[in-house]
């Protein structure tokens, strides 16, 4: 993984060879980092010393990011007219935050959508005044729509036919009924004016902290590498601040994030090499999960988060990994009542489009 | 002559066995260089090799290590399906975004994911839907409207003395302002296949595949002198909106800028992620280019007057160029 380094040494890259490049620009493209490398290199404009065929990947990565962007900016521009002003806080999240607020990790990050919050108690009016607005919920079925009323931490992706992003309206960083909940209070008490008002973004410890549960609270860390490079990105940079390390584990502690806040720094420092002050570090270790707990959370996170090469499959033993992780996140997040019927549905469903599949393979053929 | 072509070696897929491309997939991977980009196929498909021995014939015999744009991965999908209705999948650096198609379809998939790649990743082009055909230096773009028959005229011109650049893809290299081949296999749908097979008796068609979404499908193979000059480029040089009409005769009605404007800039894959740039290009190309909706019944007569008209679409277009040049100074 030594090749992460370029993102932010791009010299580096002047010395791969083209099977080097070749191999870097198919992880990297899958991984959607390859857009960051190529800003990443043009900022230090070094692209035309690259050799033609690699460089003209680039330059085309270039343009499909800055388009994913622009598309990202004109919905962010859009949005709070288009809801008519309401009367309570509008909070990018992630990929738009870090546009907003002109980090240096959003040049190239590749969106795939929009995510935004309101308080809870605004959440139904929110969803009205984007569906006034011509937003509307993407099919699903009875179940899933349910699943996503109750059980989720956001409503359905919703679309536009004039925007080109999804926008996903969240009112809580976790799904409510996991064993973690995260008391939102407490996030909407130190919100931030953002430059692009009037949206407002996390404090830059709880940016830290929601990228950090994104990840480690998500069911399926494969190919997600791109999460540890945005916590590796928020760090050095919101790291500056004064008083931004001081505060970050009590803080973790008191949302109850301190696990994934102490496997992102063990990830991010051994992958990324990003500078944590060290007792700061030892702290956040020591809020994090127990001595054996850690050990099997960092042998399973390692062997998922590790991404597989462009020719091959994925190892039986990543699979395995990635198999426990899914059962463990199932059962933080939800009870078995909950579960159970949940699987059960989502079993039948998929049998049934293999049925469906071979019905109408048998009627054309 | 440039100087990739002349480090080629000199054996086409068409005089290797199957063998050899068979043992090419099943290892390091098959190199077909189209033009726009390189591509490295892989995989035990049933039938691919015999399949790609057919319609790439005269494209250069070339076996991996080497640079690759994309690499596709075209297998057998394992376990139960091995047997009972088997699959083949399609697998780009290990992901697959498509659902697997029927086995006996190896080479429709391959053509399809190619395709979807090419139209995503090659920005550094504006990418036309339309079929291009070249003479004297300059290009003819079919853009893709439904019912055109785009593929149909782009194959007989193809076989009547017009270097063929691409069924597909129309690749406007920004830079350059020409015309870059995407030389790939075109493909031939349902009554088309007949109708090429009537029109040139001689057309290299590979096997043809009867049930695909598509419907009925055979490609016709790129002649061995436009796949020799797939790195040559070609200048703007008019486009026809095709439509055929099965009675009546042929007609050709130009078509004023304005329109052929949301034409092409509507049917180009690209034209929003290039943003401004792709705007003036589909300007400049709509300003510039004679433009005509093309009705025919018949392919020889559409071609005769195609032809009447070329001499001075290239005069026109070469004008133009050395007005261009000779204000800004600069040699194309």
């Amino acid at each position: 993984m030594a090749w992460l380094q370029a993102l932010r040494e791009p010299e580096q890259a002047l010395d791969w060879t083209l099977p080097q490049w070749e191999r870097v620009l198919r992880l990297s493209r899958r991984l959607r980092l390859l857009g960051r490398l190529a800003e990443s290199l043009e900022a230090a404009d070094l692209t035309a010393r690259l050799p033609a065929p690699v460089a003209r990947h680039l330059q085309a990565e270039l343009r499909y990011s800055r388009w994913r962007t622009r598309l990202l900016l004109w919905g962010m521009e859009r949005l709070p007219a288009m809801m008519g002003e309401p009367p309570y806080p509008l909070v990018l999240l992630k990929g738009a935050a870090y546009v907003a607020q002109g980090l240096p990790i959003a040049s190239g990050r590749l969106p795939s959508d929009i995510d935004i919050l309101v308080p809870q108690e605004h959440l139904a009016d929110a969803q009205r005044r984007l569906m006034a607005a011509g937003w509307a919920e993407t099919a699903l079925d009875e179940h899933d729509r349910r699943y996503y009323h109750e059980w989720s931490h956001e409503v359905p992706p919703m679309q536009h036919v004039l925007h080109g992003l999804e926008l996903d309206l969240h009112h809580n960083i976790l799904p409510p009924v996991g064993h973690t909940r995260v008391d939102m209070a407490l996030l909407l008490a130190r919100l931030q004016p953002s430059p692009s008002a009037p949206w407002q973004v996390f404090h830059p410890q709880d940016q830290v902290l929601h990228s950090a549960a994104h990840l480690f609270h998500d069911s399926d860390a494969r190919d997600r590498l791109r999460d540890l490079v945005d916590l590796d990105g928020l760090l050095r940079h919101f790291g500056t601040l004064p008083g931004f390390w001081q505060g970050l584990p009590a803080r973790a502690s008191e949302l109850g994030l301190s696990e994934p806040l102490a496997l992102a720094c063990h990830f991010v420092t051994l992958w990324l090499r990003t500078p944590v002050p060290a007792p700061v570090l030892m702290q956040i270790q020591q809020a994090g999960p127990s001595a054996l707990r850690r050990a099997w959370l960092h042998a399973l996170l390692g062997a998922v988060l590790t991404p597989t090469e462009p020719d091959q499959g994925s190892s039986r033993w990543q699979n395995l990994a990635a198999v426990a992780l899914l059962v463990r996140h199932h059962w933080r997040r939800m009870p078995l009542r909950i579960l159970l019927p949940h699987l059960w549905h989502k079993w039948r469903a998929s049998a049934k489009v293999a049925s469906d599949d071979v019905l109408a393979a048998r009627a054309d053929g | 002559m440039n100087p990739v072509a002349a480090l080629e070696p000199m054996r086409a897929l068409s005089q290797v066995g199957t063998a050899a491309i068979q043992q090419a997939l099943l290892g390091p991977g098959l190199l077909l260089d189209v033009g726009l980009a390189i591509l490295r196929v892989q995989g035990d498909a049933p039938g691919l090799a015999q399949q790609l021995h057919a319609v790439y014939r005269n494209f250069p015999f070339r076996a991996a290590p080497g640079w690759a744009d994309v690499h596709l991965h075209i297998h057998r999908r394992r376990g139960l399906r091995r047997w009972v209705r088997p699959q083949v999948v399609f697998r780009c650096d290990s992901e697959e975004p498509f659902d697997p198609f029927p086995a006996d379809t190896a080479l429709p998939l391959m053509e399809w994911g190619a395709n979807y790649l090419i139209g995503r990743r090659f920005n550094d082009s504006l990418l036309f839907h339309a079929g291009v055909v070249e003479r004297d230096g300059h290009a003819l773009l079919m853009p893709a409207l439904p019912g055109s028959g785009k593929s149909t005229l782009t194959a007989a011109l193809s076989l009547r003395g017009w270097r063929m650049l691409s069924d597909e893809f129309g690749a406007l290299d920004l830079q350059r302002g020409s015309f870059r081949p995407v030389l790939k296999p075109v493909a031939l749908k349902n009554t088309s296949i007949d109708v090429i097979r009537a029109f040139a008796p001689e057309a290299e068609l590979g096997p043809e595949f009867p049930r695909t979404r598509k419907g009925r499908v055979a490609h016709l193979a790129p002649s061995a002198p436009a796949v020799a000059a797939r790195q040559n480029h070609a200048w703007p040089g008019a486009v026809v909106l095709p439509r055929w009409r099965p009675d009546g005769g042929t007609r050709l009605e130009p078509v004023p800028p304005q329109l052929v404007f949301p034409t092409l800039a509507f049917n180009a894959f690209n034209y929003a992620v290039l943003g401004a740039e792709g705007f003036r290009a589909a300007v400049s190309l709509a300003q510039t280019c004679p433009t005509w909706q093309l009705e025919y019944s018949d392919l020889h007569d559409a071609i005769t007057h195609l032809e009447r008209e070329w001499p001075a679409v290239v005069l026109q277009a070469t004008a133009r160029r050395a007005a261009d040049s000779g204000h800004e100074g600069a040699m194309p």
